[in-house]
C-alpha cells in the first residue's frame, strides 16, 4: 500500500514539475532558465561521480576529463560542415570529420558511450590502485585527455576550442536527461546490485567473501559513472555553446566533488540538493563581483570574491558537518506520514576439507608450518592456540585471502589452493571475521541480501530498467524473502530495517553469520565468534552454533579463545602454537595434553597445574 | 592509601563501541613491586594497560599516580600519553611496535625523547646495551632486520630510556622461543632489582606468576582473583581461567 | 646538439627539477605523516613568490631582507592552514581533510585574486643574477641557473641533516611509521606535525621565490600546475621519502626539458609527460622509487 501511495505521489510531483518546466520559458527570464539548466546538468554530473565515489567508494578526480570527451564528441557531431570549415583556422580538419553529423539526442548518447569507453580503458589498469593513488592517477588521466585535446588540432581545433555550438540544451532536454539518469540510478541502487556496489565500498574484503568479484563491480560502476560524465559534458557544451580545453581543468572536477560532499557522499537525494544549492549559490554569489550601489555609496565589484566566500563555506561544511546535508540518507515520502516477515540440504561428502602440508611464509617468517588436517562432514571443529599461533592466517589461507606457500587444500574433493575469495565462496565456503566486517551503512536486510547475489541470474545492466527486465524485481523479491527467512531463524527479524552498525554487539555477530549463511555454504568458518561476549552471551552462542549446524546441515571450523565455548561445542580440536600444529584430538584429550597446557600457561605449567 | 602506593586505579571501564572490554577493574601498585595481570586472550589485559597509558578512552573513579620523585599524587585520567612519559611512566607495547625503518640506536634515542641530558642518555644507552648485549652488536641495523626476540629486547630497552619509575610491559614473552622467555623474565627481575616498579601483562601465566609480587587474574574484562604470585601459582582456578575448567 | 646548447638544457632541467623537488619535499613530509595530499601546498608556493614581490618590488626592500620576510610570512601561512583547516579533522575520515585541502587551495588562490588582482605582475630580476658568465669553450651560463639548484640542494641537505641528526627529525620520521608508538615515547605529536608543515612551507616559499625569478612574473594561479607536478614527483620518488621527492623532482625536470629539447614537435605534450610517468610508476611500482612496501591486513 505504502509503495503504491509513494509511486502516485512521485508521479504527481514529476507531472507538476514537467508542467512548470513547460511554462518556464514564459515565467522565467534567461538568467533563471540558465540556472535551472545548470542545476540539471550539475545533478547529472554529481549523480555519476557519486556513483563512482560515494556509492562504490572509488576516489576519482577524473570527471573533468570525461566531461571534456562528452562535450567534444557531441559538439563535433552537431556542428554543421560549414561551421566546421570556417572554424578550423590553424590546421585543416580531418576530411572524414567534416561531414560527420548526427541529431542532438544521438550525439548525447554517443558522447556518453565514448566517455564510457575511455572510462573503461582507464579503469582496467587503474582500478587496481586504491585510495589516494587512484585519485591521483585519475586526475592524471583527466589532464592527459585535456592535453591531447589541446594538441590534436585537426580533430578538436586545439586550444581555440569550438564556438557556435547550437544551443540545443533546452530546459526540456536537460531535465529529461536528468529524469532518465535519476530513474536508472535509483532503480539500480534499489536493486540487490546496488547493495553490492555499496558493499564494495563498505568492506571490500567481506564483499569478496560473499562471492563478489569486486574488481568487475568497480569497473562497471566506474564506466557507468563516466557515461554520466560524458553526458553531462555534452549537455554543458550545448548550453554554453562554446567549449575549449581550459574549461575542463581540475577545477571542474572539484566543483562536482563539492556538490556531492555538500549534499552527502553516497546519497542520491544529497546530490540533487547539492546541485541546487551549489549551482544557485555560485550564480548568486556573482553579485559580490559586480559593482553594487546602495543609496549614494558605490561599492566596486571585487573579482575573485565569489570563490573566496564559496571556498570558506566549503571548509566550514567540512569542519562542522562533514557528512554533508543528507549524510547517506535518502528522501522518502514516508517522512510526511507518521509510522503505523528454508533451509538447505548439502551434499554428504565424507571429508569436507583436507589440508596437506600447508605452509605459509611472509618474507622469511613462517606463519604456518606444515599444517595438515581433515574435517569431516557435520563436524564442529575448533582451531585454538595462543596469540600469534597462526590461526587467523590458517583461515585466510583456507578462504583464499592468502595463497599457501606450499601444500594442498582440498574442499569437497576439489583443490582450492590459490583460488580467490569470491571463487572459494562460490565453491560453497563462507566465513566471518575476527573484527566484525559488516556493511555498516546498509540495513540488516540488505547485508543479508548481498549474500544471495551470487545465486541471482540477472545481469547488472538490467537493473537500470527493471520495468522491462522484470527478472530483477522478481529475483530481488525472492532474495528478500529468503533473507527475511534467515533473519527470522537467527532472531534478527526485528532489526531488518535498522542500520547494521547500530545493532548491539551480539546481534552484529549473529548478523555476520546470517550474511555468511545467505551464500548457502556447506562449510562455515567462524573467527572468534565469542569475542567480546560476556559469559551468558557465550553460553547462548554455544547453543546457537550447534543449532546452526543442525538446521543448515553445515560443517563448521571455528577459532575461539573462550575455552568454555571450544570445549563444550567442538567435536574435535586442532591446536597451533607459533605456526606449528602441536596437537589434535577430542576436547578431553586436548585438555590433558601437556604440550597444549604448556603452550597456554607457559613452561612448567603442566606439572605445576597438576598440583 | 598506603604510603608506598605508586599507582591506584578504582573502577576502570573501557569500551570499544558496543563491546565493554574492561568492567570496574581496581588495581593498586606499590613502589618496587612487580605486579602482573594475567588472563586468557581477550580478557582485557592490554586494554587496562593502554588505558593507564592514555592510549584509549576510559572512565574510572580514580586513576592516580604518585611519583617517587616528589611524592605528589597526580590524576592521570584523560591525560595524553606524552604527559605520562614526563611523569615517569613508560610502556613497552604489545607486538613490540619497533619503528622498522629506524636503527636500533635511533629507536633507543627516541625512547629518551623527553630528556635533554646527553651524558645521562649515553649512560642509559650503555646500561641497556649491558642488559641486552645483542642490541649493541646490532645498533646500526634497522629495526625491521631484528629477530622477534631482539625486537622484544629493543622494545623493553626503549621503554627504559625515559628513566621511568613505573615500567609497563605488555606481553613481553609473546612469540618468543622458550629459552628466550626465560631470558626476558630474568631481565625483568634484574630491572626490578635495580629499583624500578613493573606492571606486567602476560599470557604466559606461570612465568609471570613466578616473578610477580602481586597478581590479578582477569576473566572477561573483570578481576576474577588476586593475590601474591606464589598463592596463585598453585590455585586450580587459574588453570580453569585459561583452559575453561 | 652543440655542447653549449646541451649544457644550457642541462642546467635548465637541473633548476626546474630541483624546484619541483623542493615543493615535492613539502608534499612528501605531510603525506608521510598524515596521509593527506595537501592540495594547498602549491598555493603556499605562490604566496612565497608574492611576498617576495611585494617586499622587494613594491616596498623596495633589499633582496636579502625581502627573501627572509617572505619565507617567514609563508611559513606562518602554512602553519595557519594546518591549524585552521586540517587540525580539527585529524580524527575524521581522510577524505574530509582532503576536501578541506581542496577548499583551502581554492580559498588561497581566489583570496590572492582579491588582494593582488588576477593580473600577472612582472618581477624585476636582480642584474647580478642575470649577467651571463662565458667559459672558454663557448658555454654561457646565467648565474640564476646555477644558484637555483645549489640553493635547492643545500636546503634539502639541511633538511636531511635535521631529519637524520636531530631529535625533532627523529620524531618526525618515527611519526610517519607509527603515531601511537611515537606518542608513547613522550613526543607531542601535534608540535611535530606543525614542524613538518612549517618546514614544508618554508621550502615551498624558497621554491616560489626562485620560480618567480626564473619566469619573471607572479600570478595567483601560478602554484596550480607546479603544485600538481611536484606532488607527482613526490609519488614518483616514493611518497614519504625526502630524498625520493628530490630525485622524483629532478627526473621530472629532466624528462620535461630534455624531451622538448630533443623532440621539439612534442612540446605541446610537455605537461602530459608528468602524468604519463605517474601512471606508469603507479602501475608498475605503486610505492614509488624509494617508497616502502606496505602490507595490507585482513
Amino acid at each position: 500500500m505504502r509503495n503504491v501511495r509513494n509511486l502516485i505521489l512521485t508521479i504527481i510531483a514529476v507531472v507538476l514539475f514537467a508542467f512548470f518546466l513547460d511554462k518556464a520559458p514564459e515565467l522565467l527570464n534567461g538568467y533563471w532558465q540558465r540556472i535551472l539548466n545548470l542545476i540539471a546538468i550539475n545533478a547529472i554530473l554529481a549523480l555519476s561521480l557519486n556513483l563512482i565515489y560515494g556509492i562504490t567508494g572509488m576516489f576519482s578526480l577524473g570527471h573533468a576529463g570525461f566531461m571534456a570527451i562528452g562535450a567534444y564528441v557531441s559538439a563535433l557531431l552537431v556542428l554543421s560542415p560549414a561551421q566546421k570549415n570556417s572554424m578550423w583556422i590553424l590546421e585543416d580538419i580531418y576530411p572524414w570529420l567534416l561531414n560527420v553529423n548526427a541529431p542532438f539526442i544521438v550525439s548525447l548518447i554517443i558522447a556518453g558511450l565514448v566517455a564510457a569507453f575511455f572510462g573503461l580503458l582507464v579503469a582496467l589498469p587503474v582500478l587496481r590502485l586504491g585510495g589516494d593513488y587512484l585519485g591521483i592517477a585519475t586526475l592524471g588521466f583527466a589532464e592527459i585527455i585535456r592535453i591531447l585535446i589541446t594538441n590534436t588540432a585537426r580533430l578538436t581545433n586545439g586550444s581555440l576550442g569550438l564556438k557556435g555550438i547550437p544551443a540545443y540544451t533546452t530546459l526540456f532536454m536537460s531535465w529529461s536527461c536528468l529524469g532518465i539518469v535519476l530513474l536508472c540510478t535509483v532503480c539500480m541502487l534499489r536493486s540487490n546490485f546496488g547493495g553490492v556496489l555499496r558493499a564494495v565500498r563498505d568492506d571490500e574484503v567481506a564483499a569478496k567473501m560473499m562471492g563478489i568479484n569486486t574488481f568487475k563491480i568497480k569497473v562497471i560502476a566506474f564506466t557507468l559513472g563516466c557515461f554520466g560524465g560524458g553526458l553531462g559534458g555534452a549537455l554543458m557544451g550545448n548550453l554554453i555553446t562554446t567549449i575549449d580545453p581550459r574549461m575542463f581543468m581540475i577545477t571542474q572536477t572539484y566543483n562536482v566533488l563539492m556538490i556531492i560532499v555538500v549534499g552527502g557522499l553516497g546519497s542520491v537525494t544529497g546530490s540533487l540538493i547539492g546541485s541546487v544549492l551549489v549551482t544557485t549559490m555560485l550564480e548568486w554569489l556573482r553579485f559580490v563581483e559586480n559593482p553594487i550601489t546602495i543609496g549614494a555609496i558605490n561599492i566596486p565589484g571585487i573579482p575573485g570574491m565569489r570563490m573566496v566566500i564559496f571556498s570558506l563555506l566549503l571548509i566550514m561544511v567540512i569542519i562542522f558537518r562533514r557528512e554533508g546535508i543528507m549524510g547517506m540518507r535518502e528522501f522518502s515520502w514516508n517522512i510526511f506520514f507518521p509510522k503505523k516477515k528454508i533451509t538447505d540440504v548439502g551434499s554428504k561428502t565424507e571429508t569436507v576439507l583436507e589440508l596437506e602440508d600447508v605452509k605459509l611464509k611472509f618474507g622469511g617468517l613462517s606463519a604456518i608450518d606444515n599444517l595438515s588436517m581433515k574435517i569431516k562432514h557435520w563436524e564442529i571443529v575448533g582451531l585454538i592456540g595462543p596469540n600469534g599461533a597462526g590461526k587467523t592466517s590458517a583461515f585466510n589461507v583456507i578462504s583464499g585471502f592468502y595463497k599457501p606457500t606450499s601444500g594442498t587444500i582440498k574442499f569437497l574433493g576439489k583443490s582450492i589452493g590459490g583460488l580467490s575469495p569470491d571463487e572459494v565462496c562460490k565453491a560453497g565456503m563462507s566465513r566471518t571475521f575476527q573484527n566484525i566486517r559488516l556493511f555498516g551503512n546498509q540495513t540488516v536486510l540488505q547485508n543479508v541480501m548481498i549474500g544471495s547475489r551470487i545465486r541471482q541470474k540477472y545481469s547488472w545492466w538490467m537493473t537500470l530498467l527493471p520495468f522491462i527486465f522484470t527478472d530483477v524485481i522478481k529475483e530481488d523479491a525472492e532474495a528478500r524473502a529468503q533473507a527475511m527467512n534467515l533473519l527470522d531463524q537467527l532472531g534478527l527479524d526485528a532489526f531488518a530495517d535498522e542500520k547494521a552498525s547500530s545493532l548491539p554487539y551480539g546481534a552484529q555477530r549473529r548478523l555476520e553469520i546470517a550474511r555468511a549463511l545467505a551464500t548457502r555454504p556447506k562449510f562455515l568458518l567462524l573467527d572468534e565468534p565469542a569475542a567480546g561476549m560476556n559469559p551468558q552471551e557465550s553460553e547462548e552462542l554455544m547453543k546457537f552454533i550447534r543449532r546452526l549446524r543442525d538446521e543448515f546441515d553445515l560443517t563448521i571450523l571455528l577459532i575461539e579463545h573462550d575455552m568454555k565455548v571450544v570445549m563444550n561445542v567442538c567435536d574435535y580440536i586442532h591446536v597451533l602454537d607459533q605456526g606449528v600444529h602441536i596437537a589434535e584430538g577430542t576436547p578431553a584429550e586436548i585438555k590433558a595434553n601437556p604440550r597444549v597446557v604448556e603452550a597456554y600457561l607457559g613452561a612448567g605449567a603442566a606439572e605445576g597445574g597438576a598440583a | 592509601m598506603d604510603d608506598r602506593t605508586m599507582l591506584k586505579i578504582e573502577k576502570l571501564n573501557v569500551s570499544y563501541g558496543a563491546i565493554q572490554a574492561v568492567r570496574d577493574v581496581s588495581i593498586s601498585i606499590n613502589r618496587g613491586e612487580i605486579v602482573t595481570l594475567i588472563g586468557a586472550n581477550g580478557a582485557g589485559k592490554s586494554s587496562i594497560i593502554r588505558a593507564i597509558m592514555g592510549l584509549v578512552k576510559s572512565r574510572s573513579e580514580e586513576m592516580t599516580f604518585i611519583s617517587p620523585r616528589d611524592g605528589k599524587p597526580v590524576s592521570i585520567q584523560g591525560k595524553p600519553a606524552e604527559a605520562h612519559v614526563k611523569l615517569g611512566i613508560s610502556l613497552s607495547p604489545e607486538g613490540r611496535r619497533i619503528l622498522p625503518q629506524l636503527t636500533v640506536e635511533e629507536n633507543l634515542t627516541l625512547g629518551a625523547y623527553i630528556r635533554d641530558d646527553a651524558k645521562g642518555i649515553a649512560d642509559d644507552m650503555e646500561y641497556v646495551y649491558s642488559l641486552f648485549p645483542r642490541l649493541k652488536e646490532r645498533r646500526r641495523q634497522k629495526g625491521s632486520t631484528l629477530s622477534g626476540g631482539e625486537q622484544q629486547m629493543l622494545a623493553v630497552g626503549r621503554a627504559l630510556m625515559s628513566r621511568p619509575d613505573l615500567l609497563m610491559l605488555d606481553e613481553p614473552s609473546l612469540g618468543l622461543a622458550p629459552i628466550l622467555v626465560d631470558e626476558v623474565f630474568g631481565i625483568i627481575r634484574e630491572i626490578n632489582a635495580q629499583g624500578r616498579t613493573i606492571l606486567l601483562v602476560e599470557q604466559n601465566a606461570f612465568a609471570a606468576l613466578k616473578v610477580a609480587h602481586k597478581a590479578y587474574v582477569l576473566e572477561v574484562g573483570a578481576v576474577g582473583l588476586s593475590g601474591t604470585g606464589a598463592e596463585l601459582l598453585n590455585d586450580p582456578k587459574v588453570r580453569a581461567a585459561y583452559l575453561g575448567g | 646538439m652543440e655542447l653549449n646548447i646541451f649544457v644550457q638544457h642541462f642546467i635548465n632541467a637541473l633548476s626546474l627539477g630541483s624546484l619541483y623537488g623542493l615543493v615535492a619535499v613539502g608534499y612528501t613530509m605531510v603525506y608521510g605523516i598524515l596521509r593527506l595530499i595537501n592540495f594547498a601546498h602549491g598555493d603556499i608556493f605562490m604566496l612565497g613568490a608574492y611576498f617576495v614581490y611585494f617586499a622587494t618590488i613594491v616596498y623596495k626592500l633589499n633582496w636579502g631582507v625581502g627573501v627572509v620576510i617572505a619565507i617567514i610570512l609563508t611559513t606562518i601561512c602554512g602553519l595557519l592552514v594546518d591549524r585552521i583547516a586540517y587540525k580539527p579533522l585529524r580524527e575524521a575520515p581522510r577524505i574530509s581533510a582532503l576536501i578541506s585541502a581542496i577548499g583551502v587551495s581554492f580559498f588561497i588562490e581566489n583570496f590572492a585574486v582579491v588582494v593582488f588582482t588576477g593580473m600577472p605582475r612582472p618581477v624585476v630580476q636582480p642584474p647580478i643574477l642575470m649577467k651571463p658568465i662565458e667559459f672558454s669553450n663557448g658555454v654561457r651560463l646565467i648565474p640564476l641557473g646555477i644558484l637555483v639548484p645549489v640553493v635547492a640542494f643545500l636546503l634539502v641537505g639541511a633538511l636531511l641533516w635535521l631529519l637524520y641528526c636531530t631529535k625533532p627529525g627523529l620524531a618526525m620520521r618515527a611519526i610517519s611509521f607509527d603515531i601511537e608508538t611515537t606518542r608513547m615515547m613522550g613526543v607531542s605529536v601535534n608540535k611535530i606535525i606543525a614542524l613538518a608543515f612549517g618546514l614544508g612551507s618554508a621550502l615551498a616559499a624558497v621554491a616560489g621565490i626562485m620560480w618567480a625569478l626564473r619566469y619573471p612574473r607572479v600570478e595567483p594561479f601560478m602554484g596550480m600546475t607546479p603544485g600538481i607536478k611536484a606532488f607527482i614527483a613526490a609519488v614518483f620518488g616514493g611518497i614519504g621519502s625526502v630524498p625520493g621527492a628530490m630525485i622524483g623532482g629532478l627526473i621530472l625536470g629532466f624528462v620535461e626539458i630534455m624531451s622538448v629539447a630533443f623532440f621539439p614537435t612534442l612540446s605541446g605534450y610537455k605537461d602530459a609527460f608528468a602524468f604519463l610517468l605517474l601512471i606508469l610508476i603507479l602501475l608498475f611500482r605503486p610505492t614509488g622509487l624509494l617508497g616502502e612496501k606496505l602490507e595490507d591486513k585482513i
